[in-house]
């Protein structure tokens, strides 16, 4: 190898020795050289711009988006379940997206299970649509479930709890969802939207709502577990603390 | 200063090239199987890179460009004359400027950084290194 570049070293000295018009040839050079270096920038400027328009200008305006990632690493995600597909115990959280008490519940209360109970395998969460707070929830739902068929359903939850508005602000619109969705992580948004707004989608927000009434349940977050322990799917209400929560899922196992 | 060989810079910028096609090529089957990365020492940072929208340019994985750039460089390493100084020296400039975006990305809006992508934004850093001595140092030389 060193031999090798050795030659191709000395040959390159005597083609400059040999050659009087190396420089000119350098000089001619130049203008393709730059136009080279021109375009190569212009790419770059090109895939920034494509990136940041993809991204709606960054999603710095979004509350929260670096924690939920943060706080939903290494935990596996299937649909809108978290956590292992094999864990022993199931819990079905319903819940509105638009309710402030599910948003409080899911800062405060479910942070703790999931690093204790879902995190180690024990307990998967599987979030379920319960739409009772107006007509907006069922296109949040929807949102959410959609996001769930790309691996980012529980990235979508959180990050919308974290920028919810205030009740019959209408602040739910299709900008706000996809800013949510890419704040998500949503790998493909144009795949989202159009399954966000499908009948197959739609209807599953109003199956996991009937579901919740046939339950029982008149409130949201109300919860439901499965496992071992149980009987069947048994209602569990609305533990109200984590550590309740966490008791229930040990029980049910 | 004298440039070194000529032979010498091509033979590093295979071996950069050949390296990134391998870094480029583990992100985009990690990402692809449905996974994402693995950190060294447990790190999550290149899940949530991973998981960041801006792992996707127009719906195409950001390594896959990678992998698609690092090849375009090693044709250009293992080409002879003036076409491949300038192609080599313009790709690597491609892959410098994104690389450093990327880079900031992680920093500044994803707050998270990605062993891999980091080792992949070096690789750039040193192949646009390599192939701009390379090109300030013989392009015009061929007979």
């Amino acid at each position: 190898m060193s031999g090798r570049s050795g030659r191709e070293a000395r040959r390159e000295q005597r083609l400059r020795e040999e050659e009087p018009g190396g420089a000119d040839r350098r000089q001619k050079l130049i203008k393709p050289a730059s136009a080279a270096a021109f375009l190569a920038l212009a790419i770059v400027a090109v895939l920034i711009v494509v990136s940041q328009s993809q991204n709606g200008g960054g999603d710095t305006e979004l509350e929260g988006v670096a924690e939920v990632r943060e706080a939903l690493a290494g935990v596996p995600q299937n649909g809108m379940a978290l956590g292992k597909p094999s864990a022993k115990v199931t819990v079905l959280e319903f819940a509105d997206l638009q309710c402030p008490v599910c948003k409080g519940y899911s800062e405060e209360v479910l942070p703790q299970a999931i690093e204790h109970r879902v995190r180690s395998g024990e307990a998967k969460i599987d979030f379920r649509n319960f739409t009772i707070i107006g007509p907006e929830s069922t296109p949040a739902g929807a949102a959410a479930i959609a996001a769930g068929e790309q691996g980012r359903g529980w990235n979508f939850v959180e990050l919308f709890y974290r920028n919810q508005g205030t009740e019959g602000t209408d602040y739910v619109s299709d900008q706000f969802l996809t800013a949510i969705a890419r704040g998500a992580g949503v790998p493909d948004i144009d795949r989202w939207n159009g399954d966000r707004k499908s009948g197959r989608v739609l209807r599953e927000v109003a199956a996991s709502t009937a579901q919740a009434k046939s339950l029982g349940f008149t409130g949201t977050p109300s919860f439901a577990l499965e496992g071992p322990g149980t009987a069947g799917l048994e209602a569990l209400g609305t533990p109200n603390s984590a550590g309740a929560l966490e008791s229930a899922i040990s029980s049910a196992g | 200063m004298k440039a070194p060989a000529e032979g010498t810079l091509r033979g590093i910028s295979t071996f950069l090239a050949t390296f990134g096609i391998g870094v480029a090529t583990y992100i985009a089957i990690a990402d692809s199987g449905g996974g994402t990365p693995v950190c060294i020492a447990g790190a999550h940072g290149c899940q949530t890179v991973a998981e960041s929208s801006y792992s996707h340019l127009l719906g195409i994985d950001v390594a896959g460009f990678g992998i698609a750039g690092y090849v375009l460089l090693l044709a250009c390493a293992l080409l002879r004359g003036d076409s491949a100084r300038m192609a080599g020296f313009a790709l690597s400039l491609v892959g410098f400027g994104f690389s450093l975006y990327l880079t900031y990305l992680e920093l500044f809006t994803i707050d998270a950084i990605c062993q891999w992508c980091v080792a992949s934004a070096g690789l750039m850093t040193l192949l646009f290194a390599t192939n701009a001595t390379r090109m300030l140092g013989y392009v015009g030389t061929d007979r």
